[in-house]
């Protein structure tokens, strides 16, 4: 289809530009999008971008990768390349192409989750954009990628699990809505980088012991004295120079780093204390070895699933702790490593309460609860005995 | 006119480090266009970008030192007026 649109004045009519939209031919529908974003008159639509963008994702998760040309502002941005279309001159829009596609096709495969809301959202993509920006992130719909200032950060579609940190955003937003401040921002935080990193492990086929546990391994220029932006191994190791100063994050609740709960603050240091269940996830994947997306991403995952907006580490650890007796058993080999995992940092879980809340309920099978309960009111009868006994006589 | 521009926050919690253009070292015409861009920018309300939230975004503080009294504009991946995106696009171009 020849592009004949100009700026305000376009010879092919709307609703045909929409029939097209509607086709099943890629290269159709992407020229068809090209022009509608070309005019003039939809440049900062939103409306309209989102019109275009529903028309070309209707299910399961579908791609559109747009280049920003180095605008901070999405509205001049010119569809790349969209679901099922060929490989595109552009590596960038390449990566962030295939990034999608990995991440997408691990949370359906892996955990059977359809796209970021379970229910096919699409995934659209921003590259280039802005001048020398150096970040991605995750704005409550699309991605947005900078190319790096070439000094810090080189192009931020290199990481794998750059890409998949940035939608699982997407994905918490849907399942818990963990709010973006202290320490349920920093779960929040930590569920990014957990699956950031699962993804990419899922995509080479590594077990815990093989996998780097690192963030952003390659974003980070050849003149930045750092290995990555994070390690879920290593909190704190990640990077050390002496322009950028060395990685913040602590590994141990008491370690814990408390920061002002505004923009200034990483509202309460989200991507600092992420490090404290980062490194309890890595510890549970590699206490129970294997796959870590198999068992330790499952367990955490129903716990996302399970949890909610103001979410705290405890809660988090407690829940992690239940579903692992929920899915593999009580006192089975998976719970007793993520107990020990949480107790590495520092956070206990598995008291008595939780040891009743994780038996399964699963029809008959209630005889370990029942124990429980049971041993439960013996010390109480015990207890109330002794103070009893405690008590002034009366005369 | 001096300014100034400090990018802290994003994926890697990175703070600055700060950013300064000075007009004097501009030609006349760009010094006026960043003047207005500077005007439009801090007469533009922010506008959600998304849906307001911006995991792992960007803040941008951009500093007006032209005499008077220092203006401070801030904005961020959450909320952004395409004024100040025009901006700060500009001054990036230059610093």
């Amino acid at each position: 289809m020849r592009k004949r649109c100009r700026c305000g004045h376009c010879i092919m009519p709307p609703h045909i530009l929409r029939k097209l939209i509607e086709s099943k031919n890629p290269e159709l529908r992407a020229a068809a999008l090209n022009t509608m974003l070309s005019t003039e008159r939809l440049r900062g639509e939103r409306s309209i971008r989102a019109l275009a963008t529903l028309a070309t994702a209707p299910a399961d998760g579908r791609r559109t990768i747009y280049d920003c040309r180095q605008s901070t502002n999405l509205a001049g941005s010119v569809l790349s390349r969209a679901e099922g279309g060929q490989p595109v001159a552009d590596a960038t829009v390449n990566r962030a192409y295939d990034g999608f596609g990995a991440t997408r096709d691990f949370y359906a495969k892996v955990l059977d989750r359809n796209s970021t809301d379970g229910k096919g959202a699409p995934l659209n993509g921003y590259v280039h954009r802005g001048v020398k920006f150096n970040n991605a992130f995750w704005d409550g719909q699309e991605m947005i990628f900078g190319d790096g200032d070439g000094i810090v950060l080189t192009d931020l579609t290199k990481s794998l699990d750059v890409i998949a940190h940035e939608l699982t955003h997407g994905v918490t937003d849907n399942a818990a809505g963990l709010e973006y401040h202290t320490q349920s921002g920093a779960l929040n935080e930590s569920i990014s980088d957990v699956f950031g990193s699962l993804v990419k492990q899922w995509s080479l086929n590594q077990t815990a012991d093989q996998a780097d546990w690192l963030i952003g391994a390659d974003v980070w220029t050849p003149a930045v004295q750092g290995d990555a932006l994070r390690s879920l191994k290593n909190p704190g190791s990640a990077y050390d120079d002496p322009e950028l100063g060395t990685d913040p994050q602590p590994d141990h609740i008491g370690k814990y780093v408390r920061l002002p709960d505004n923009e200034d603050g990483d509202n309460g240091g989200v991507h600092i204390n992420s490090g404290i269940p980062n490194k309890a996830f890595y510890l549970a994947a590699t206490g129970i070895g294997g796959h870590a997306w198999e068992a330790a991403g499952r367990i955490w995952y129903e716990s996302l699933l399970a949890s909610g907006a103001t979410t705290q580490f405890q809660d988090f650890a407690d829940t992690t702790f239940m579903k692992a007796g929920q899915i593999y058993g009580p006192s089975s080999a998976q719970q007793s490593a993520v107990r020990d995992a949480w107790d590495g940092v520092g956070i206990r879980v598995g008291g008595t309460a939780s040891a009743v809340a994780g038996a399964t309920m699963a029809g008959g099978d209630l005889a370990p609860l029942v124990a429980s309960i049971d041993a439960l009111s013996k010390k109480i009868a015990v207890l109330a005995a002794d103070v009893e006994a405690l008590k002034p006589r009366k005369t | 006119m001096k300014i100034g521009l400090v990018e802290h926050g994003g994926l890697a919690a990175l703070a600055g480090p700060a950013k300064v253009l000075d007009t004097a070292a501009l030609s006349g015409t760009e010094a006026e266009e960043l003047k207005r861009l500077v005007d439009a920018a801090a007469a533009a309300a922010p506008k959600g970008v998304g849906t307001g939230k911006a995991y792992d975004g960007t803040s941008y503080t951009v500093t007006v030192d032209d005499g008077a009294a220092p203006r401070v504009l801030k904005q961020s991946d959450a909320a952004m007026s395409p004024e100040f995106a025009a901006m700060l696009d500009w001054i990036k171009k230059r610093v």
